[in-house]
Order: C-alpha cells, then sequence, then structure tokens
C-alpha cells in the first residue's frame, strides 16, 4: 500500500533538469526549501604531482528531503568517494558539503562524529553489525551512543516494518546476510536521522534479499518521509529511487527521474559500462 | 620455505610484545647467573686475599663446617706450636692468627655496624697493607681507611671497641688498606699479643699461618709439619683455607640463585601463556593464508615450520634483549649492594659465556614450546576457508574435553596440595609445588569455560559507570573465552603468588605478635643492633653487668649455633635451663622437659624425635666444629611452635663446644615493683658503654620480627611484580591483536557516530575486565595457598592464618587499574584509525 503513496513532493520540486551536466537544477518556487544535503564545487584529488587523481570534480548536487536518490557510475566514476564525502567519512579537497545548514568543511573531527551518530544514518555493503550485539543492540546501536534511549513507537515501527520482530534477540551470526542488511537498515533509520547514506546496501544479497531491502527502503521514503542517498552499480536497485545521478570521471553526467531498470542498463551503456 | 618465512617475518610489528615478555621472564635468568658468578667471584678472591700472605695454615681439625660465619669455630691452637713449627727446616716465617669479635665505636657512642653488618677484629698479618700510619702495637689499633674516612677518624684518634669480654679504647696506629673482604664491612687489627688478650685466650691462637723457604713445595713442607703435629692439629695449604671459605660462603647464600630461579621460573611460566597466546591469535589471523597454502600443497611439517620459525625468531630476539636487561639488572642490584654496604671485590659483575648461552636457550625453547599448540592448529585449517574453526570459541565436544581434563588436573593437583597440607610435615615439597602447579594449570584450562559469564559479571559494574562503551568491552572481552581465559591466567598467577605472599606476611606478624602476646614474660628483650648471627650478637659481658645490675631480677640468654648430622647443617639454640621458662612460657611438658635438660643433654622437638625414632634416654650423634662428635643424651621433648629450631642444649654443653659466646638474645625481668621506664632507664644506664646492645619491649620486640618479615618478603613481592608487569603486558598484547582483526569492526563504530574517546573506553573496559578476571580469580588462589602454605608452616612458628582481605582487595583493584593502563596504548591506537580506512580494510 505504501507503495502506492509515493510521497514525490521533494522529488517534483526539481521542475527542469538542465542538460549541461555541471550546472545546479533550478527551483522555480520563490522560496527555496533547505535541502538534506548538497554538495557544490566538489573536488577530491588523491595523490600529487604526475599521479594526482581527480576523484570528483567539481560535483554539484542537491539532494531534496523526502527523496530516495541512487548514484550511478562506472568504477572509478567517483560514485563511492562523493558518498563517503557528503557523509562525512571522508574531506574534500575544494568546495562544500551541506548536511541541512550544516557545513562539513567547518566542522571538528569530534563535530563530526556527532553528526555521523545524530543526523546521518548508514548502510553498508557489508560488515554493518557488530558480531557480539544482538540484532536489538545493533539497532539502538547510535542511540546508545548517544546515550538516548529509542523513542518505544517510532521503534517498534520500524522493527515491524523490516520484519524483524521474531530476530531480535539473534547475533548476526544467526541472521542470513538479507536480514543482517534489513537490521543495519533498521538501525539507519531508529535513530530518525536526516538522511540515510547507502554503499551498495544490496551488494552482497541475492535477488529475492535485495528486493526486500530496497522495498523497505522504499517504504521509509514514501511512509516516513526519509531522505536516501544510494550508491549502486546495480540498474534494478536503482530503478527503486525517484532519481539516478549518473557519474562519470568524478563529474555528474546526467539526471534521469522516475527511472525504471531498463532505462538505467540503457544509460549505463551510453556511460560504457 | 622462504615465503613460509617472509610470511612469518610480515608480522614483525604484532609480536614484539611478545619479545618483551620473553626479554623479561629471560632477564630474570641472566640476572640470577650473572649475580650468582659476581658473588661467587667475590668470595673466591676475597678468600684468595686473605690467603695471599701465607703457604700453610695450622689449625685443629674439624668434622664439621659450619656455613656463613667469619668467626672462628674450630678449636683453638696452643701457641707453643709457633716455636716447634718455627724450627721445622724449610719454614720461612711464622705467625698467630686470632680473629674473633671487635666493634668499633664512633665520637657519638654509636656503634659502628654500617647497614648492620659485622665488624672483624683480628691479629696482624704480614699480609696487610696500610694507607697510612704503622703495624699495630700494643694499645694501637689499626682500621680500615673506608671506615676512617666514613666516620672522620684519624692517625692518632682515640676509638672505643667492645669485646666479648669489656671494651678498650685504643689509638689508631694506622689505616688499612682494604682487601677484598666481603664479610666484614669494618676492620680492627691489633699487634699479636693484644689481639690474644681481647679476642682470644691466653696461651691459645686460632690458627698459625707459616710462610716456606724459597725453593721449599707447600706441599713438602705440609707432610713435614703434619708428621710432627699432635694428633688433634693439621696443615693445610692456604690454598685449600681459601677454598673452604669461599665455599662455606657459597653454601650459606646458595639458596639465592635457587630462589630466584624459581621466580624466573614463575615469569617463565607467565611469560608461556603470553606467547602461547599470541601465536594461537596470529594463527588464525593467518587462517586464510595458511589454508591457501595448504590447497597450494604446503605439507604439514612446512606449515608447523613456518609457525616454529616465527617462534624461534621472537625466542631469540627476545632472550639476546633479556641476556643484556639481566645484565643491567645484575649491575643494578650490586650498585644496590653497594649502597648497602655490601662491598663486592673484584671484577664488577661477572659475565660468562654460560649466562648468555643458557639464557637463550631456555627463552627459545619456551616460546617454541609455548607456540607449539598454535602451530599445531595451523595445520588443522580446512584447506578451503577454515576460517570459522580457529576464531577461538572452540566447538562443544573440545569444551568437554577442556572440562575433562581441566577437573581431573585440578583435582589432582588439589589432592596433591592437601595431601602436604594435612600430612603433616615431612611431606615432600616437591610434591607440594608439583601438585600447585598441576593446580594453576588445570585452572588455567577451566577459565575458558567460566570467562563468559564471569566477565559479564565483572564488567556490570563498568557497565553501570562507562554506558555503552564499557558494554561493548565487555562483550568483547566474552566473545573469545579462551583468549580472554589465558590472558587472565597470566595474570591470575602473577597475583595468586603475590597475595599468597602478603597472607603469609600477615600470618606470620599475626603470630609474632600472638606468641610475645602467649608466652614472652620477660620484661625485656636485649638484642644486637647488627645482624644476629654470624658475627654480631650480644656480648657475654653484659649478661654478667646486668646480673650485677638492681633493676633487674632475672638475665637469661639464648645463644644459636650450628652443627653437623650426617654431613647436613642444622641449628640448635642454648638456653639456660633454670630461667629460660621464665622468659618464655611453653606448654608445662616442655617445660618440665627444659628444667631436666643439663650439660650433656639435648631436647628434641616432638616430630623430629619421631621422625628418627628417639626416645627419651637415647644418644643424638651431634657434630661440632670444634669439638667433633659427641653423643647427646636426649633429655626430652618439646612441641612449643614458638621454638624456631628443633634442637636445644644448655648454656654448659653450648660453651664447652662452641668458640664465639655472643647471644641471640638476651632476656630481662625486673625487680618487682619497678616501673617499666624506670627499669628501661636502668638498664640503658647499666649499658652505656655497649651501644651495640638493643634494647626492646614488647611492643619493639613484635615490631622487629615485623620488620625481619618484610625485610624478607618485599624483595620476593618485588620480583614477582615482574611476572605481574608481564602478565600485564599481555593484556597489552592480546588487546592489541584482537583490535587488528577488528579493524572493519572499529571503522564501522566510529561510522555510525563512535566518539574517539568512547572507543578508547571501550578499548580500555575490556582490559580491565581481563584484568580484574585475572586479579580477582589470582586473590581466589592466594586464600587457598596461603591458607595451605601457612598450614604447613604451623610447626616453624607460623600458628596463626590471617587474611589481609584489604591487602588483597587493593592488590585486585591495582591490577584491574594497571591493566586498564595497559589497554591505553593499543586504544589510542585504535581511536587513530582512519575511519574510511578502517572500513575498508579486509580484516
Amino acid at each position: 500500500m505504501a507503495m502506492m503513496m509515493r510521497s514525490r513532493s521533494a522529488a517534483l520540486a526539481v521542475a527542469d533538469i538542465d542538460v549541461d551536466s555541471t550546472s545546479v537544477p533550478t527551483y522555480p518556487h520563490l522560496v527555496r526549501p533547505v535541502p538534506a544535503a548538497r554538495a557544490a564545487h566538489a573536488v577530491k584529488v588523491y595523490g600529487s604531482g604526475e599521479t594526482a587523481v581527480r576523484a570528483l570534480d567539481g560535483v554539484d548536487l542537491e539532494f531534496a528531503r523526502g527523496g530516495f536518490t541512487a548514484i550511478m557510475g562506472p568504477s572509478g566514476s567517483g560514485k563511492s568517494t562523493l558518498l563517503h564525502c557528503l557523509a562525512g567519512l571522508d574531506t574534500l579537497t575544494s568546495g562544500t558539503i551541506h548536511i541541512g545548514d550544516t557545513a562539513l568543511g567547518t566542522l571538528r573531527e569530534r563535530q563530526l562524529t556527532r553528526l555521523r551518530r545524530d543526523r546521518i544514518g548508514f548502510i553498508f555493503q557489508a560488515f554493518n553489525l557488530l558480531p557480539t550485539l544482538t540484532a536489538a543492540e545493533n539497532i539502538t546501536l547510535p542511540l546508545a551512543l548517544a546515550g538516548r534511549r529509542p523513542d518505544q513507537g517510532w521503534y517498534d515501527k520500524v522493527v515491524d516494518v523490516v520484519g524483524l520482530r521474531d530476530r531480535l534477540n539473534h547475533r548476526p551470526s544467526e541472521l542470513s546476510g538479507g536480514q543482517q542488511q534489513r537490521v543495519a537498515a533498521a538501525r539507519a533509520l531508529v535513530s530518525q536521522p536526516e538522511i540515510i547514506f547507502a554503499d551498495e546496501p544490496t551488494g552482497n544479497l541475492d535477488s529475492k534479499a535485495g528486493g526486500e531491502l530496497l522495498a523497505f527502503m522504499r517504504r521509509a521514503v514514501d511512509a516516513f518521509d526519509q531522505t536516501i542517498v544510494m550508491v549502486t552499480h546495480d540498474p534494478v536497485a536503482a530503478s527503486y529511487a525517484d532519481r539516478i545521478v549518473f557519474l562519470a570521471d568524478g563529474r555528474v553526467v546526467d539526471e534521469m527521474l522516475d527511472p525504471t531498470a531498463e532505462r538505467a542498463i540503457d544509460h549505463m551503456k551510453l556511460l560504457g559500462e | 620455505m622462504r615465503r613460509l618465512v617472509r610470511g612469518a617475518l610480515a608480522h614483525t610489528t604484532r609480536l614484539i610484545g611478545t619479545a618483551l615478555a620473553v626479554a623479561l621472564a629471560v632477564t630474570l635468568v641472566s640476572g640470577t647467573f650473572i649475580l650468582t658468578d659476581t658473588i661467587d667471584g667475590a668470595f673466591h678472591k676475597a678468600s684468595a686475599d686473605t690467603a695471599e700472605s701465607s703457604d700453610l695454615v695450622i689449625r685443629s681439625t674439624a668434622l664439621f663446617a659450619a656455613q656463613g660465619t667469619s668467626l672462628p669455630e674450630r678449636e683453638p691452637v696452643p701457641e707453643s706450636l709457633v716455636s716447634q713449627i718455627a724450627a721445622i727446616p724449610g719454614v720461612k716465617a711464622v705467625w698467630t692468627a686470632i680473629q674473633g669479635y671487635a666493634e668499633l665505636v664512633d665520637k657519638q657512642g654509636n656503634a659502628i655496624a654500617p647497614k648492620g653488618l659485622p665488624t672483624v677484629g683480628g691479629s696482624w698479618a704480614p699480609s696487610d697493607s696500610l694507607v697510612a700510619g704503622k703495624a699495630p702495637s700494643p694499645g694501637e689499633v689499626a682500621i680500615d681507611i673506608d671506615t676512617a674516612r666514613q666516620y672522620g677518624l684519624q692517625l692518632g684518634d682515640k676509638i672505643k671497641v667492645l669485646f666479648s669480654g669489656d671494651s678498650q679504647e685504643f689509638t689508631i696506629g694506622g689505616l688499612l688498606r682494604k682487601a677484598g673482604d666481603v664479610i666484614a664491612s669494618t676492620k680492627a687489627i691489633f699487634d699479636a699479643a693484644t689481639a690474644q688478650k681481647v679476642l682470644g685466650a691466653a696461651g691459645q691462637v686460632d690458627a698459625i699461618p707459616v710462610q716456606a723457604e724459597a725453593g721449599t713445595s707447600p706441599q713438602a713442607l705440609r707432610s713435614r709439619i703434619n708428621a710432627v703435629l699432635p694428633a688433634r692439629y693439621e696443615a693445610v695449604t692456604s690454598a685449600q683455607v681459601a677454598k673452604e671459605a669461599a665455599e662455606s660462603w657459597t653454601k650459606a647464600v646458595g639458596f639465592l640463585p635457587t630462589a630466584l630461579m624459581l621466580f624466573a621460573a614463575v615469569a617463565l611460566l607467565v611469560g608461556a601463556f603470553i606467547i602461547c597466546n599470541t601465536f594461537s591469535i596470529l594463527v588464525s589471523q593467518r587462517a586464510r593464508e595458511l589454508a591457501l597454502l595448504q590447497a597450494l600443497g604446503a605439507g604439514r611439517a612446512q606449515l608447523i615450520g613456518s609457525v616454529l620459525f616465527e617462534a624461534v625468531a621472537v625466542g631469540l630476539v627476545g632472550s639476546a634483549a633479556g641476556v643484556l636487561l639481566g645484565a643491567g639488572a645484575a649491575r643494578g642490584l650490586l650498585v644496590a649492594f653497594h649502597h648497602l654496604g655490601f662491598e663486592l671485590p673484584g671484577p664488577a659483575a661477572a659475565f660468562h659465556l654460560r649466562t648468555a648461552v643458557v639464557s637463550v636457550a631456555v627463552g627459545v625453547v619456551v616460546t617454541v614450546l609455548a607456540a607449539f599448540p598454535a602451530a599445531l592448529r595451523a595445520t588443522r585449517v580446512a584447506p578451503i576457508g577454515g576460517l570459522g574453526a580457529l576464531d577461538g570459541s572452540a566447538g562443544r565436544g573440545s569444551a568437554r574435553r577442556r572440562l575433562v581434563v581441566g577437573l581431573a588436573t585440578t583435582g589432582a593437583g588439589l589432592a596433591l596440595v592437601l595431601d602436604g597440607v594435612l600430612g603433616g610435615p615431612g611431606r615432600a615439597v616437591v610434591v607440594v609445588a608439583v601438585g600447585a602447579a598441576a593446580l594453576l594449570v588445570g585452572l588455567a584450562a577451566l577459565i575458558p569455560l567460566v570467562a563468559r559469564p564471569a566477565a559479564r559479571m565483572i564488567g556490570a559494574p563498568l557497565v553501570r559507570v562507562f554506558g555503552q562503551p564499557a558494554f561493548l568491552g565487555r562483550e568483547n572481552a566474552m566473545r573469545s573465552p579462551r583468549r580472554t581465559a589465558s590472558t587472565a591466567a597470566a595474570l591470575m598467577i602473577g597475583i595468586g603468588l603475590i597475595g599468597v605472599v602478603s597472607v603469609l606476611a600477615a600470618s606470620m606478624k599475626a603470630s609474632a605478635t600472638q606468641t610475645v602476646d602467649d608466652s614472652l614474660r620477660a620484661d625485656f628483650v636485649l638484642t644486637s643492633t647488627g645482624v644476629a648471627g654470624a658475627a654480631g650478637g650480644v656480648p657475654p659481658a653484659v649478661v654478667d653487668r646486668l646480673s650485677h645490675t638492681p633493676a633487674v631480677a632475672r638475665v637469661s640468654q639464648i645463644l644459636g649455633g650450628q652443627w653437623g648430622q650426617d654431613g647436613r647443617t642444622q641449628t640448635l639454640l642454648a638456653v639456660d635451663p633454670a630461667a629460660v621458662t621464665t622468659m618464655h612460657q611453653v606448654d608445662p611438658a616442655s617445660e618440665a622437659a627444659v628444667r631436666r635438660l643439663d650439660d650433656a643433654g639435648v631436647l628434641v622437638r616432638d616430630t623430629t624425635a619421631e621422625r628418627y625414632g628417639w626416645k627419651v634416654g637415647d644418644k643424638v650423634p651431634m657434630t661440632f666444629a670444634r669439638t667433633g662428635t659427641r653423643q647427646m643424651r636426649l633429655e626430652g621433648t618439646f612441641a612449643s611452635n614458638a621454638v624456631r629450631t628443633d634442637y636445644i642444649i644448655s648454656l654448659g654443653a653450648y660453651a664447652a663446644n662452641y668458640a664465639q659466646q655472643l647471644a641471640l638474645e638476651v632476656d630481662v625481668t625486673l625487680a618487682p615493683g619497678l616501673a617499666p621506664a624506670d627499669g628501661r632507664a636502668a638498664i640503658t644506664a647499666a649499658l652505656a658503654d655497649y651501644p651495640v646492645v638493643k634494647i626492646m619491649d614488647h611492643t619493639e620486640v613484635v615490631r622487629a620480627q615485623e620488620q625481619q618479615v618484610d625485610r624478607l618478603l618485599v624483595p620476593v613481592t618485588a620480583l614477582l611484580a615482574l611476572s605481574v608487569a608481564i602478565a600485564l603486558l599481555g593484556i597489552a598484547n592480546t588487546i592489541a591483536l584482537s583490535i587488528h582483526e577488528r579493524t572493519r569492526e572499529l571503522g564501522l563504530l566510529r561510522a555510525i557516530g563512535m566518539a574517539r574517546k568512547q572507543l578508547r573506553s571501550m578499548i580500555r573496559s575490556e582490559a580491565a575486565i581481563i584484568a580484574c578476571l585475572g586479579a580477582s580469580l589470582g586473590v581466589g588462589i592466594a586464600l587457598f595457598f596461603g591458607w595451605a602454605l601457612v598450614s604447613s608452616m604451623r610447626h616453624v612458628g607460623v600458628t596463626e592464618l590471617v587474611f589481609p582481605y584489604t591487602q588483597l582487595l587493593g592488590l585486585a583493584a591495582l591490577a584491574t587499574a594497571a591493566g586498564m593502563v595497559a589497554g591505553m596504548l593499543p586504544a589510542r591506537r585504535a581511536a587513530s584509525l582512519a575511519v574510511l580506512d578502517a572500513i575498508s580494510s579486509d580484516k
């Protein structure tokens, strides 16, 4: 049911798509809502001199609240680097990243940590969970680190949506790969972050488990108005998003709204993958 | 093979902690060798120096050589022999040697017994060499230059000297070069006639040194002299005398190397736990690599070899460092000896090749043995992806086997220890020691089974205080029970032994207090300020003086001596049968036996008499150095645990069989109605010219005994602390290795918002929990072994069992805190990991 109630307000706000991939999308509204995250002139250079690699070469992007964005691109296109920089796990060589109103570049290490803990959710490709903790303990870990108790109503809702009620006291080694990723998703959601970053969340899952996880992420956006940014190279996974951003050689080369898997595949072919 | 070696070398940095543990353990081994060799060499040199001037020495024969004493324990030689010897052809020079108790008094009237070491008085010998002045003539004394400098004494100064008899005043006529004399820290040398008067007896000397004419061999001259000597006297070469003296001293301190080696063994055992743990972790971390090697066709022997090669390398490096550390430690100890006034002549520290070879061999063998189980496990990795089996959480079958083996070993050890304790004295110490070792190993095997719940319990208060980080740390401590257990077991051993020592110390102190309270009836006990035994003691004149003091109602002295029993050295006490029981109350039966004691009799401890099957009236053969073997009549037995020997003779028997007559203690009761303070004042006044005598009331006696206990137990604790240090190193090491394994996990935690501070707190908590587990187990062990040890020492006067709970809890708390500190280094390293690198690490 939730699938049908796609909340598209934010995504629809992008009225027009400029063909020039380097320009900032324009908004027709007089009052621009603050996006959940944005990158401006983001440049990341690894190494120096002759061997320098420009992983990000001037990326300008905004992620509106309540949107589900997929970032695609061939290997080495800079999509993981972009995600890491957006999430405050890595720093830019130049340019700015904002989470809400907060410019990450101005934050100290301790403030960055707190930002990740309180305002960002993570789903990694693998190794998302602490093997010593039960599913329930893993889900509430960021809250526990913040010394906060989870909002019981919200916690119950999340647990039920992920369908983990009967696995809560199991340790990760007793869970399937799909269940583990769903626990990770629940953990990302339970602290009600402003934005969730997912790095190839279905990369290690079979298509059924992957489908379940993606459906859950979709529901989080639709039902709970969550904002998700997901890096993937799987067009089927990307098709669950509202919008796909294509990256190549550290630049945003294209965008696609209301994507389907077929269109995404075609697009990726154009990018030479 | 080269490939395997290279693989092994890749872990170098991870093995530093292990090498350090080996180094610390080997330090004690090599340090013990160096110290023993140095002391040995010093004794030999000292004895050789003393014997340098003469070729032969004529002395009375002795059937028994006392150990560790500088005073003559032989019958004197008649001075008349001198002229007889001088007439023998081939004799170039002959003189007399007399030694005895002579203590110098400084300008303030205090006895000069620096740091409690005894003073030796003697007669002038041609080998004595002077820095200033001349050989002493009557009325003069030559003293050693060091003492003179230290106390501001100069040629021509008047100085008072204490003897067994009355003290006298002398003029300092000469300053002696300090010969290599280990024994006496100060020297007082007189001319032969004076020495005979103040140290010996008229017409008698202790020995007659002889110098051979050039061209006459000492051996030839010896036979010539022996041919004319009366039966009870003998001529021996000076070399022989020097050798005997050195051997006597070496024997007297013979317990030292053994004791030190025991501590080294403990340190090695603790080190072995660390090594075993490290290699087991390394093998499980290398599981993937080992599986690959096996899949590629590496044989069993090659896999074992690759692990053992690493062990040999670590053992070699660690041991080599340990040998150097040992040399440094021995040197430090020698410096400490120097400051204690115990000067060792000869080379500063004797370093023999044997020290290096044996130390390194021991270090390498222990390392390889400890690494062997891990090496064996390396071959059991399934060729493809055998990761799960090696992560330390062993299967159910292994747990049951562990339970059975652990319980069996613990049970056997427990049985042996209990048999040793409850079976009474006479049980072989070795059996009890083996039992104790078995008990420790058995417990160590069982710890993994309880590590998880134990860590949960121990961590609970930490979690309450430090919250989530401590919770995560506790989970980490619980995740690999075997790893946690063997890390904790190492600490358990060190803390356990320190705990035993503190139980023993508390019990010994309490026993001393109890004995004084229960049985000391004397008002004051007088002892020498110097070290009792070797050459210090209360001069006989003191007893004489006190018996003429009106304030004193009764005086009784107790002397101590050594004697030989079938080649073994035994001790005895000599008492005044009429007076001693009024000073020291004993049970009625023992008291009756003491009252029966005459000068031809001996009292024997009941258990000892039983062991030898002696009945009252039997003859007990006792060999005295001075008088040979005497058949002493067994007059009775005693049971009192307050008596610190198994044999008691009368003062008369002592005087007949021993040369020196210094008392271990003199007991005094005051005249009725006299206040203690007045009594003390009266005694002090009567003994004003005997500054060597210390007057103690009951409280002071207790305090003196407590100090004696501390003197013994403080160094023991210090030596055991090294084992604890190794165990703490082990904690740091295990955690550092675990962190390496958990890099990705740490990255994840940081990514989802764990602050550096929280990360450090998590790792410190894990360290603290492991340390607390080890320390708690150690305290448990200390309680049991403390009980066992104290129970088995009842017959040597340790009658009270006291558990110093506060001290033990403090010890455990200290160890836990130290464990937390040990975790700080790996914690800091973990906190400095770059989050992104950690997440994308393949570990």
